[in-house]
């Protein structure tokens, strides 16, 4: 079966009279393969939105290739465009059609029975208010009625950019729960968002994308594998003194105001046993797993820096592939991680 | 199929469009109510003491019309110069009896005049919508949203210029029917018919017709501007810039420099000549040919409807060309 979405070395430049030349992909590869909850994940400005819209055809790439259900796109959208809904970037709509016109203008284009108007409304919880004006709606409304209208035709794969964008607490968790709903049903979900706690609850997969190039990909267990440190945070009373003890041990340790962070440490055991030998005793032994905001931070280098305000364009750009620079970790697992070589920051 | 019923849907669920058709319905209403209002059916004396009066115009017009074709005749200058020009135009047969009814709404004479201005006002309309219609899917997003779901833009793009297009003209057409068969009504009940010929008939039909043509033009060339400008505002800031830049402006430049005919490089003036069947402009210098034995020296010339259908055409195949080869390889937000 082939991949549901395959994009290989897509770039896109944008140039402007007054903005000038803008690189928004440099080489961009991302692979989604049938019933994965994909997640896309990179900073502000980072390539994201232009990767689905040069997807959907609405941007035209400068080179590389993309292909949709097999099907080169997008040249073959047309063929293909009836097993996929979509929304990109913040839901727009004709202010004075009410939701339901709206919906009721796209089924007519799109072939889908009318019927199907009211399921989809029903669905993302607009069914009471579907009547009003969308210039009336807030924020998460209009999001509803965006998801609402690319759920219209039944996707087989489901686009959703920023679908949380607006959405109350419980909006997210609904969300949450369509999402999950529509995977378990056998659609596959690519998902970009800024709130990474949700994605890693609900995506399997992910890639991550930093200044038009993918820094990682692969499923999200493996990525946060991938830096998974195996550190351990632990208090004592005497911190210097074991300190000493775990350095002795050839273990790398890091002094914190009120803990210390051990490193490599595979069995807590034998930190345990090589205190309590020295007669220190541990208050406190919490394993230090990455998630995803952890990681994505690192991969992108977006840390935010006490005092020094991080700007859009603040962060990592990763090297080429051509530079031979990728490192592909747990390459079985079809992890790919690829890091920069010198760090390098974003220049003006 | 299905994305012409829905555009057609979104065209018809546009408040602008309903907007402007309910300005466009009260603006006819109005000219309407005010010649019906303006009008009375004449009683027999007006109609006698008229008569009266034509008769004494016609007998008047007879001496100048017969010493007119006597001096083209004989090439006699003292007469020639007086009339300079066809003497068609001192003919008796012009003098009509309902010229001398004051307040009485005559359809044959006032219709065509009344016909030019739902000519401006649906080309107005035309204008204003095209350019709206996708001005405002550009700006919305509606276009996005349509491309999503058929990603064929030049299909998408042909069809709302089509739809558009169909509307217009059908608007167009039941308004023209329902605004003549109004005056007509007129002066049938508080008016007078004239008399209408076949040469009456055939002249207004071909006025309506190229009317409605010039309405399709300005509303493809207010939809293209609109599309190339990505913005309603487009259409309206190249229409106004058009119009005081070239038309005043360029006008005035032109006279300072002497252009010859500085009338010939206006587009009003193709406007006027397809719409009215010619024009018949001045030039402001340049030779020409004295008519014999007469010192006058006619720097008339005439622009024709084909050459107003050639350069309007011309104009609106550029624009809505220019359109969809820009948005064929366009990024859209």
């Amino acid at each position: 079966m082939p991949a549901v979405i395959q994009i290989d070395g897509l770039r896109k430049t944008f140039t402007g009279v007054r903005r000038g030349r803008r690189v928004a992909l440099d080489g961009f590869d991302m692979l989604v393969e049938p019933g994965q909850v994909h997640g896309f994940l990179g900073p502000n400005g980072s390539g994201k939105t232009t990767t689905l819209r040069t997807l959907l055809g609405l941007v035209q790439a400068d080179s590389g290739r993309m292909a949709l259900f097999g099907e080169p796109a997008p040249q073959r959208l047309p063929a293909v465009v009836g097993r996929l809904g979509a929304i990109v970037e913040s839901p727009q709509f004709f202010g004075n059609f009410s939701g339901r016109r709206t919906l009721r203008l796209l089924a007519v284009a799109g072939g889908v029975p009318p019927a199907r108007v009211d399921e989809v409304l029903e669905q993302v919880g607009l069914r009471d208010r579907a009547d009003e004006r969308v210039k009336g709606y807030s924020l998460g409304m209009k999001q509803r009625l965006a998801v609402a209208s690319a759920l219209l035709k039944r996707p087989e794969l489901l686009i959703l950019d920023e679908p949380a964008n607006g959405l109350d607490p419980a909006g997210i968790r609904e969300m949450r729960d369509l999402m999950r709903g529509l995977a378990a049903a056998g659609v596959t979900v690519l998902v970009s968002s800024h709130i990474l706690a949700e994605i890693q609850q609900i995506c399997d997969h992910v890639t991550i994308i930093s200044r038009g190039r993918r820094v990682a990909a692969g499923p999200v267990d493996a990525v946060l594998a991938g830096f998974d440190h195996r550190e351990f945070r632990i208090r004592v009373a005497d911190q210097t003194r074991a300190a000493e003890i775990i350095a002795s041990a050839g273990l790398p340790v890091t002094t914190h105001a009120d803990h210390l962070v051990v490193a490599d440490l595979d069995d807590p055991a034998r930190l345990s046993q090589a205190l309590g030998e020295q007669g220190v005793w541990l208050r406190e032994l919490t394993p230090l797993t990455p998630d995803l905001e952890s990681v994505f931070l690192e991969l992108t280098d977006t840390r935010p820096r006490p005092g020094v305000p991080r700007q859009v364009d603040d962060s990592v750009r990763p090297d080429r592939p051509a530079d031979e620079s990728q490192i592909t970790l747990g390459a079985d697992d079809g992890l790919q991680i690829t890091v920069s070589a010198d760090d390098e920051r974003a220049q003006p | 199929m299905n994305l012409v019923r829905a555009e057609i849907g979104r065209l018809a669920a546009r408040r602008f469009v309903q907007l402007m058709v309910l300005l466009l319905g009260t603006a006819f209403g109005v000219t309407i109510a005010t010649t019906l209002a303006g009008s009375h059916q004449p009683t027999a004396f007006e109609v006698q003491v008229a008569e009266a009066q034509a008769a004494n115009q016609r007998a008047n017009v007879q001496r100048w019309y017969a010493e007119c074709l006597e001096a083209e005749r004989t090439g006699a200058s003292e007469l020639s110069a007086r009339y300079q020009g066809n003497c068609e135009d001192v003919s008796p047969d012009r003098v009509d009896a309902s010229d001398f009814l004051s307040g009485v709404f005559v359809f044959d004479q006032q219709i065509l005049d009344l016909t030019y201005f739902l000519i401006a006002f649906l080309c107005l309309f035309g204008f204003l919508v095209g350019a709206s219609y996708i001005g405002a899917d550009l700006t919305s997003g509606g276009m996005t949203n349509l491309l999503l779901w058929r990603p064929q833009r030049m299909v998408v793009l042909g069809t709302k210029l089509g739809t558009l297009l169909a509307g217009v003209l059908g608007l167009s057409v039941v308004a023209s029917a329902l605004y003549l068969g109004s005056f007509r009504l007129i002066a049938e009940v508080r008016g007078l018919p004239g008399a209408p010929d076949a040469p009456f008939w055939t002249d207004l039909g071909l006025t309506v017709t190229r009317g409605l043509l010039l309405v399709l033009m300005v509303t493809a060339l207010g939809f293209a501007a609109a599309t190339l400008g990505r913005h309603t505002s487009a259409a309206l800031g190249v229409a106004a810039a058009y119009a005081v830049v070239w038309e005043a402006g360029g006008r005035i430049v032109m006279g300072i420099v002497d252009v010859a005919r500085p009338d010939q490089l206006m587009l009003s003036s193709y406007v006027i000549a397809w719409v009215g069947g010619e024009i018949r402009l001045w030039a402001m210098s340049g030779e020409c040919a004295p008519q014999i034995g007469s010192g006058y020296c006619d720097l008339s010339y005439h622009i024709l409807w084909p050459a107003g259908l050639v350069v309007l055409l011309g104009l609106t195949v550029l624009a809505v060309g220019g359109a969809f080869a820009t948005f064929r390889r366009r990024d859209l937000a």
